[in-house]
C-alpha cells in the first residue's frame, strides 16, 4: 500500500522552494508546475464519522476542474465531478459514482456532508522522473493563499508500483522539512470525565444536565433545515436523558425544578415524536419492501407517498413549535437555571456517589422486579414496561459513570443490551403495526389502491412474527441478564449492601 | 469491473494504439482504469515509458506465486494504472497450459483486482492461442480494429468463427476500421462491404494518421499530448461510441 506522507517547515516559515528543488534533482529530474490556486472544502457529517473513521473528505476546486478527494490511510481516492458539484448539504447518494462515493456512502450512512471547512490554497506541483522520463513521485507544495491561517504543507504522493522512488523522495524532503501527521478526529466523550464520588449531587447533575441542553442548542439548526433525520433523532435522545436524569436527580435537585421543568421536557419530546416516528418509517422502508413476498415494491409507492405527506404536515407543525418562542424562553431559562444549580451546589445534602447508588440500586430491582413477573401470558404492555425501566437503568449507569467504577459500568451496561435489544425489537414492532393500522385507515379514506393495502398487510405479517420471534427470545434474554454473574457485578457496583445513602 | 480487449488474429492493427487511447479517456472521465500489456512485445508498456518487466514473469502471475496487484504500476495520468508487459509472456501459453481451469485463469487474475478498477483494457498478442481463449472468457466486449484490406475480411471471418465456437459467456464483438484511408478505393470498398451479420460493426473509423504513429516519439496517449487534433477526436468518439457510457 502506497502512502502519503506530508511534511512542514518548522515554526511559521515558508517553504524555501528552490532548496526542496536542488535536493530532489540530486536524485530525480523535477518539474514543477505553474501555482494554482485552490479552493478546498473539506466536507463530513456533523458527527464527524469520516474524520473519526480516519478519513478526510475533500472538494478541491481549481479553474475548469473539481473533484472529491478522500484520503485514508495512506492512499488517496480521487472523483472528478463531470457536472456541477452538489449542493451542500447533500447525502452521499448525490456525489458521482465510483469508489469515492462507495466508501463516504458506508461511512456516512444516514447522515448529510456538510461544509466543514474552506480553505484557499496555492499548490504547486513537482513531479519527478526517473531516467526513463516516467514520473514516479508527485509533489505538492500546498500554501495558504493570501496570508491564511492553516500552515504550508508539501504532500509527497508515491505513484502505484514506486513505493522505493516515493520513499527516496521522503528521505530527501525531510532533510529540510518536519513530517507532519493527519490526526484523525477524536471521538466526542460519550460521558463526563471521573469525579469525585463526595462531591455534590447537584453539581454533577448540572453538568450532565448543561451537556444535553448543548446537544439540543447543536442539533436545532439542523433538525429545523432538516440536513438529515439524525439532527431530529438527536435532540430527542438529549431531550429523552434530560427527563430521565430529572427524574433520577429528583432526590437532590431542588422542589420546583421537578414542577417547573418536567412539564416543559415533556412537551419538547412529545412535539418532535410524530415526525421522528415517520422518519423511522421512511428509513425502514428499504427493508421493508425487502420483506414483500406475493407483492411488488411498486405496490408500496402509495404508502410511501402518504409518509411523505403526513412528514410534510407534522413537519410543519413541528417547526412553528422549534421556531416558537416557548422554546427559544425554554433553552434561555432552562441554561440560566443549570447555571444557578451547579453555582448553588456546595453544602447539598446529596453527594454524587450517594444518589447514583441509590438511583442504580432502584433501577436494578425495578427490572428484576419487573421481568421476573413476566411469564407467557403477560399482555404487551408489561414488556412494555419494562423496556422503560431498562431505559431508566441505563441512563442511570451512563450518566452516574463519572462517579462509578468505569470497568463495571461498561460491563452491567454490556449484560444489559441483550434484553434491551429483545425488548426493543419486541416493542418496535408493537408500535410499527399499530401505527401501520392507522395509516392504513388514513389511505382508505384518501382512496388508496387495494394493491397497497394488500402490501400493507404483508408489512403487519411481517412486523407480527418479528414480535413473536422477540417474545419467544425473552426468558432467555432475561435470564441471561439475571444470572449471578451479572448480579454480582452490580452488587459491587453499588456496594456490597446495595442499599442507598443518603 | 467491465473488461475490454483490443484482439486481432492479425499483427499492426492498431491494437495498442487503441488500448492505449481508449483506456486514457476512460481515466480522463474519472473511470479507475487498468491496461493490462499482454503483448511480451510491450508497446503499451513502451508507450507509457513503464519498464517491460514484471517480477516473477508470466510464470509468477499465472501460477499466483506473484500477487498480481503487486505487478501493477501506475501511469503519468491520474486513474490510469499498467500491468506491464514482460518478455516472458511469450511462453503464457504454456504457462496458463499447466494451471486448473486453464482458460479461466487470467479472468480469475482480474477478479482479484475487480475493487480497485470500474474498468480494465487487455491490450492482446496477435493470433490464436490459449492466450486468446482466456481473453475471451474475461473480456466483456471484444474491440477488433480492422484494417481496411480484403485479407483483414478473411481474418475478420475467422476470429468471429473462432468466438462464436468458445463456450459461453462469450464477450459482444465490437470491429471498427482503422488506419483507414479514404483515398484508397480499396479501402472505400471494403469498408462498404463487410457483412454486417456477423457482429457490430462500429460506425466510427480511425483514419490512418501520422499522429498515431507519433505516440511512440511523444510516449503519451494522443489526447493528452494533442488533445483537440482530429485524431483525438476519433478515438473519443469511438469511445462515445463503444465505450460503457454508450
Amino acid at each position: 500500500m502506497s502512502e502519503v506522507r506530508s511534511a512542514r517547515p518548522a515554526g511559521t516559515a515558508a517553504v524555501d522552494f528552490e532548496a526542496l528543488r536542488d535536493v530532489l534533482a540530486s536524485s530525480f529530474e523535477v518539474s514543477v508546475g505553474r501555482p494554482r490556486a485552490v479552493r478546498r472544502t473539506a466536507l463530513d457529517t456533523f458527527d464527524r464519522r469520516l474524520g473519526r473513521a480516519g478519513h478526510r473528505l475533500q472538494l478541491v476546486a481549481e479553474t475548469g476542474e473539481a473533484r472529491l478527494e478522500l484520503a485514508r490511510g495512506g492512499e488517496t481516492l480521487v472523483s472528478v465531478l463531470a457536472g456541477p458539484a452538489p449542493r451542500w448539504p447533500a447525502m452521499a447518494g448525490a456525489l458521482p459514482d465510483g469508489a469515492v462515493k462507495d466508501h463516504i456512502a458506508r461511512l456516512a450512512g444516514i447522515r448529510a456532508l456538510l461544509v466543514v471547512d474552506v480553505h484557499r490554497r496555492q499548490v504547486r506541483r513537482a513531479e519527478l522522473r526517473n531516467a526513463d522520463g516516467k514520473i514516479v513521485v508527485r509533489l505538492d507544495v500546498d500554501e495558504p493563499a493570501g496570508g491564511g491561517a492553516a500552515p504550508p504543507v508539501v504532500t509527497v504522493r508515491p505513484l502505484r508500483g514506486y513505493q522505493k522512488e516515493a520513499d527516496r523522495a521522503w528521505r530527501l524532503v525531510t532533510t529540510l522539512l518536519e513530517p507532519a501527521t493527519f490526526q484523525p478526529v477524536a471521538p466526542r466523550a460519550a460521558s463526563l470525565p471521573v469525579a469525585d464520588p463526595e462531591s455534590p449531587a447537584c453539581a454533577l447533575l448540572a453538568a450532565e444536565l448543561t451537556g444535553f441542553l448543548q446537544e439540543v442548542r447543536d442539533n436545532l439548526p439542523g433538525t429545523i433545515a432538516d440536513i438529515d433525520t439524525e439532527f431530529l433523532h438527536d435532540v430527542r435522545v438529549a431531550v429523552r436523558r434530560t427527563r430521565s436524569l430529572l427524574k433520577l436527580g429528583r432526590p437532590a435537585l431542588p422542589p420546583h425544578v421537578r414542577e417547573a421543568w418536567e412539564p416543559q421536557f415533556k412537551w419538547l419530546g412529545d412535539v418532535t415524536t410524530p415526525v421522528r416516528d415517520l422518519d423511522v418509517y421512511q428509513l425502514g422502508l428499504p427493508e421493508m419492501t425487502g420483506w414483500l413476498a406475493a407483492a411488488s415494491a411498486a405496490d408500496l409507492e402509495p404508502f410511501e407517498a402518504h409518509l411523505a405527506r403526513r412528514r410534510a404536515a407534522d413537519r410543519r407543525i413541528l417547526l412553528r413549535a422549534l421556531r416558537g418562542a416557548r422554546l427559544r424562553r425554554l433553552i434561555d431559562d432552562w441554561a440560566a437555571e443549570l447555571s444557578t444549580l451547579a453555582r448553588s451546589a456546595d453544602g447539598a445534602a446529596w453527594s454524587a456517589g450517594a444518589l447514583a447508588r441509590a438511583n442504580v440500586t432502584q433501577a436494578h430491582r425495578r427490572v428484576v422486579r419487573g421481568g421476573t413477573s413476566i411469564s407467557d401470558c403477560s399482555p404487551p404492555e408489561d414488556l412494555h414496561v419494562l423496556r422503560k425501566r431498562c431505559k431508566e437503568l441505563r441512563y442511570a449507569l451512563e450518566m452516574f459513570a463519572p462517579v462509578l467504577d468505569d470497568a463495571e459500568v461498561g460491563k452491567a451496561i454490556k449484560d444489559l443490551k441483550g434484553l434491551q435489544d429483545v425488548l426493543g425489537r419486541f416493542q418496535d414492532s408493537e408500535v410499527q403495526r399499530t401505527t401501520l393500522r392507522g395509516f392504513a385507515r388514513e389511505m382508505v379514506a384518501d382512496g388508496a389502491p387495494a394493491e397497497a393495502l394488500l402490501a400493507m398487510g404483508e408489512l403487519m405479517g411481517r412486523l407480527h412474527a418479528e414480535q413473536q420471534h422477540a417474545r419467544a427470545e425473552f426468558a432467555t434474554a432475561f435470564a441471561s441478564y439475571d444470572r449471578p454473574a451479572s448480579r454480582r457485578r452490580m452488587a459491587r457496583l453499588v456496594g456490597s449492601d446495595g442499599k442507598a445513602a443518603g | 469491473v467491465k473488461v475490454y480487449a483490443t484482439y486481432n488474429i492479425k499483427g499492426g492493427v492498431g491494437k495498442t494504439s487503441t488500448a492505449v487511447n481508449l483506456a486514457y479517456l476512460a481515466a480522463a472521465s474519472g473511470r479507475r482504469a487498468l491496461l493490462w500489456d499482454l503483448d511480451p512485445q510491450g508497446a503499451a508498456t513502451y508507450l507509457f515509458r513503464v519498464k517491460p518487466r514484471v517480477k516473477g514473469g508470466g510464470h509468477g502471475l499465472v501460477s499466483g506465486k506473484i500477487q498480481v496487484d503487486d505487478a501493477v504500476k501506475a501511469t503519468d495520468f491520474d486513474n490510469l494504472d499498467l500491468l506491464p508487459a514482460d518478455f516472458s509472456y511469450r511462453n503464457m501459453d504454456l504457462e496458463l497450459d499447466d494451471t486448473k481451469k486453464r482458460t479461466r485463469r487470467l479472468d480469475q487474475l482480474l477478479s482479484v483486482m475487480a475493487g480497485d478498477y470500474d474498468l480494465a483494457f487487455l491490450d492482446c498478442p496477435p493470433g490464436i492461442s490459449l492466450v486468446s481463449e482466456n481473453v475471451l472468457r474475461a473480456a466483456d466486449v471484444l474491440l477488433v480494429p480492422l484494417v481496411p484490406a480484403t485479407l483483414s475480411l478473411r481474418t475478420y471471418a475467422q476470429l468471429t468463427r473462432f468466438v462464436a465456437d468458445a463456450p459461453r459467456p462469450r464477450p459482444e464483438v465490437v470491429a471498427f476500421f482503422s488506419m483507414a484511408d479514404r483515398r484508397k478505393r480499396l479501402h472505400r470498398e471494403v469498408i462498404d462491404a463487410i457483412p454486417r451479420d456477423r457482429g457490430r460493426i462500429a460506425d466510427t473509423v480511425i483514419p490512418s494518421m501520422a499522429l498515431i504513429e507519433q505516440m511512440v516519439e511523444r510516449r503519451a496517449p494522443i489526447p493528452a499530448f494533442a488533445p483537440t487534433s482530429r485524431a483525438a477526436q476519433c478515438y473519443e468518439q469511438l469511445w462515445a461510441e463503444v465505450g460503457d457510457g454508450a
